[in-house]
């Protein structure tokens, strides 16, 4: 029974970082309609990010994720003006050709990381949360929790910028629709490039918290955006109350698979149950997601 | 008005002769060439050029689904994979069975697959399926590394056939068939228009009494089938098959890539791209001694691609049809053009 309670528990933590990952990407989706595949590239360059603040400038990986959220929203402002711009065009199929070009910064993202530093894993070290808590019973590793925490406030934060700003009202104007939000007087290309800023920053410091749980590789991305396309698609694309669900459910579910059946089998069964999903409710677990 | 309107008319005749006679000439000798490779190519060319037909093969299939349903699929690997395993493990020692008796076998299971996961999927807009296929195939691969009538991550070993003469034959006649196959079914036939009409207005299509998902769910397995083929043979040409090898997610990213660098949506674009990325990355290989060079410069091609090249190589190709029916047939395209 402690076995089921503690993989419960540790599927909640890792679930915590996984819709902090996903709700920018969901966001990103609704604003821009263009379905990411950077967003696991974004994953694993902040977790590299975390391993150069040690290594060349010394500072603790946690204490400079401000920095890594600046850095990285800045690089995603300069992104963003060519989404948009692919996406808009008036050439034939512009959502798929987003979707292609997303997949090209992907790849160049990750086969730059490759030839730079190679295969070998790597770990962020952090002197700030080490050890674990024991507590009724349970063992949580502090950088768990930590990470948990993170994501918490990261979310809230993000969440609450959504829900109680006049700029985030704007943002899921632009998400519900493009055409009359511009009408409203929403500068909606601004909009987009707000929103693709603040996910990847905020995904940027997901993968600093993911770089010191686990070793990532330069080839760590795609398995990031899979964990993060499962979660948009149970969560039904571009809803954000579903991504709080669906993130931890996945978490949970992911702990559950590794713990009872095998490490092995986790993505077969991630996969049934997306497929489950998307044959029962295409609209994701809450139906509040868009299918066509 | 001074030239005499006949003298006009001769000369671009028989200018336009010309033109036709250099093509003819020209087409003469590239198809002389491409039959007569294991002649005047060494081994190591006559690889590449095999390695060419395969990719440009898989590159047309990946299109059909791709280029002319348009729907981005990213777990095509997953096709390549089955069919490759199906040949694999039909030709173990034990069960013996004839190298061309597997190939349709692969064929079906990959059929069979695409129709099962493309019947819900392919209702859903296009992100859904994209998602979906990819999952798939990972959750396939994941799947051949841990069943145990696959030998897991160690992979199965084929009664080796070695003639570079054979597979560049077996190949050539894949990629042609799939050429010949893709080109009359969805150029020249009433399915090439009903796909067409689902991808550049799917509601109109549906209007005029097209079972919109049907098709496309036909395009789907068609495009399914033929890279199982394409993986059979090249099983039974690299002798060692493993999940990693077969399954691998690269493998999707270059029938993408390939496909839209060459031309989506194009009659042989594709195959283009196939042609001048494989030759690539072969020379990168040999420059380099290993490949992720060659995936930086494919994100970076591919992002190039779609900002400023957006119909493909094929596009830069004087008077060609370019994709000028995905342009016209858009409704918004229309209207600023004619503006």
């Amino acid at each position: 029974m402690s076995l089921f309670f503690q993989t419960l528990v540790n599927g909640l933590l890792v679930g915590g970082l996984y819709v902090t990952i996903s709700i920018g990407f969901s966001l990103a989706f609704g604003v821009l309609d263009v379905v990411d595949f950077a967003v696991g590239e974004w994953v694993m360059l902040g977790a590299f990010a975390g391993v150069a603040s040690t290594s060349w400038i010394h500072v603790d990986p946690f204490a400079a994720l401000p920095l890594v959220f600046v850095v990285f929203a800045g690089v995603g402002a300069l992104l963003a003006p060519l989404i948009y711009r692919v996406r808009t065009s008036q050439y034939a199929r512009p959502a798929l050709m987003a979707l292609a070009f997303t997949f090209g910064l992907a790849t160049l993202a990750r086969g730059t990381m490759l030839t730079a530093v190679g295969f070998d894993p790597r770990t962020v070290h952090t002197s700030f949360a080490n050890g674990t808590l024991s507590l009724i019973g349970l063992e949580i590793p502090w950088l768990r929790l930590v990470g948990f925490i993170f994501a918490v406030v990261a979310t809230g934060v993000f969440v609450g910028f959504l829900y109680f700003t006049r700029t985030g009202l704007a943002v899921r104007a632009t998400a519900q629709n493009k055409e009359y939000a511009g009408l409203m007087g929403v500068d909606v290309k601004r909009i987009s490039t707000l929103v693709y800023a603040l996910y990847a920053g905020l995904t940027g410091m997901a993968g600093v918290l993911i770089g010191a749980i686990y070793a990532v590789t330069a080839q760590v991305g795609p398995q990031y955006a899979l964990l993060a396309f499962f979660v948009v698609v149970l969560a039904g694309l571009g809803s954000v109350p579903g991504v709080l669900v669906a993130g931890l459910i996945l978490g949970v579910l992911q702990a559950f698979v590794t713990v009872y059946v095998g490490a092995s089998y986790t993505l077969g069964v991630v996969f049934a149950v997306l497929f489950l999903t998307l044959l029962v409710s295409p609209r994701g677990i809450l139906r509040r997601g868009v299918t066509a | 008005m001074s030239r005499p309107l006949a003298t006009t008319g001769d000369r671009t005749r028989r200018a336009a002769t010309t033109v036709t006679v250099l093509r003819g000439l020209l087409l003469v000798a590239v198809a002389a060439a491409v039959l007569t490779v294991p002649g005047w190519a060494d081994d190591y060319w006559t690889r590449i050029l095999t390695g060419v037909c395969m990719w440009a093969g898989l590159a047309l299939a990946w299109n059909v689904i791709g280029g002319y349903a348009g729907y981005i699929s990213f777990g095509h690997a997953a096709f390549f994979g089955i069919g490759a395993y199906a040949t694999a493990l039909l030709m173990q020692p034990d069960r013996h069975w004839n190298f061309y008796l597997t190939l349709p076998v692969g064929a079906a299971a990959a059929g069979a697959l695409a129709v099962v996961v493309g019947w819900p999927t392919l209702k859903l807009r296009g992100a859904y399926f994209a998602i979906a296929t990819w999952a798939l195939a990972e959750a396939i691969a994941q799947l051949a590394n841990v069943a145990g009538f696959t030998n897991g991550s160690s992979g199965l070993t084929i009664p080796a056939f070695a003639s570079s003469t054979y597979f560049y034959y077996a190949m050539l006649i894949a990629a042609l068939a799939t050429f010949a196959i893709t080109y009359v079914l969805l150029e020249r036939s009433r399915f090439g228009y009903q796909v067409k009409a689902v991808r550049d207005d799917e509601a109109t299509a549906r209007s005029l009494g097209i079972d919109t998902t049907r098709i496309k769910i036909q395009a789907f397995a068609l495009s399914a089938v033929i890279p199982a083929v394409l993986g059979g043979i090249n099983a039974y040409w690299i002798t060692f098959i493993n999940p990693r090898s077969v399954f691998g997610a690269d493998i999707t990213d270059q029938m993408v890539v390939m496909a839209l660098v060459g031309g989506l949506g194009h009659a042989w674009g594709p195959a283009l791209g196939a042609a001048v990325l494989y030759v690539l990355n072969r020379q990168f290989l040999a420059a380099f001694g290993d490949t992720t060079s060659y995936i930086a410069m494919v994100g970076l091609l591919v992002a190039l691609v779609v900002l400023f090249l957006p119909d493909g190589l094929v596009s830069l190709w004087p008077r060609t049809r370019r994709l000028r029916l995905v342009r016209q047939l858009i409704p918004g395209t229309r209207a600023q053009g004619k503006r």
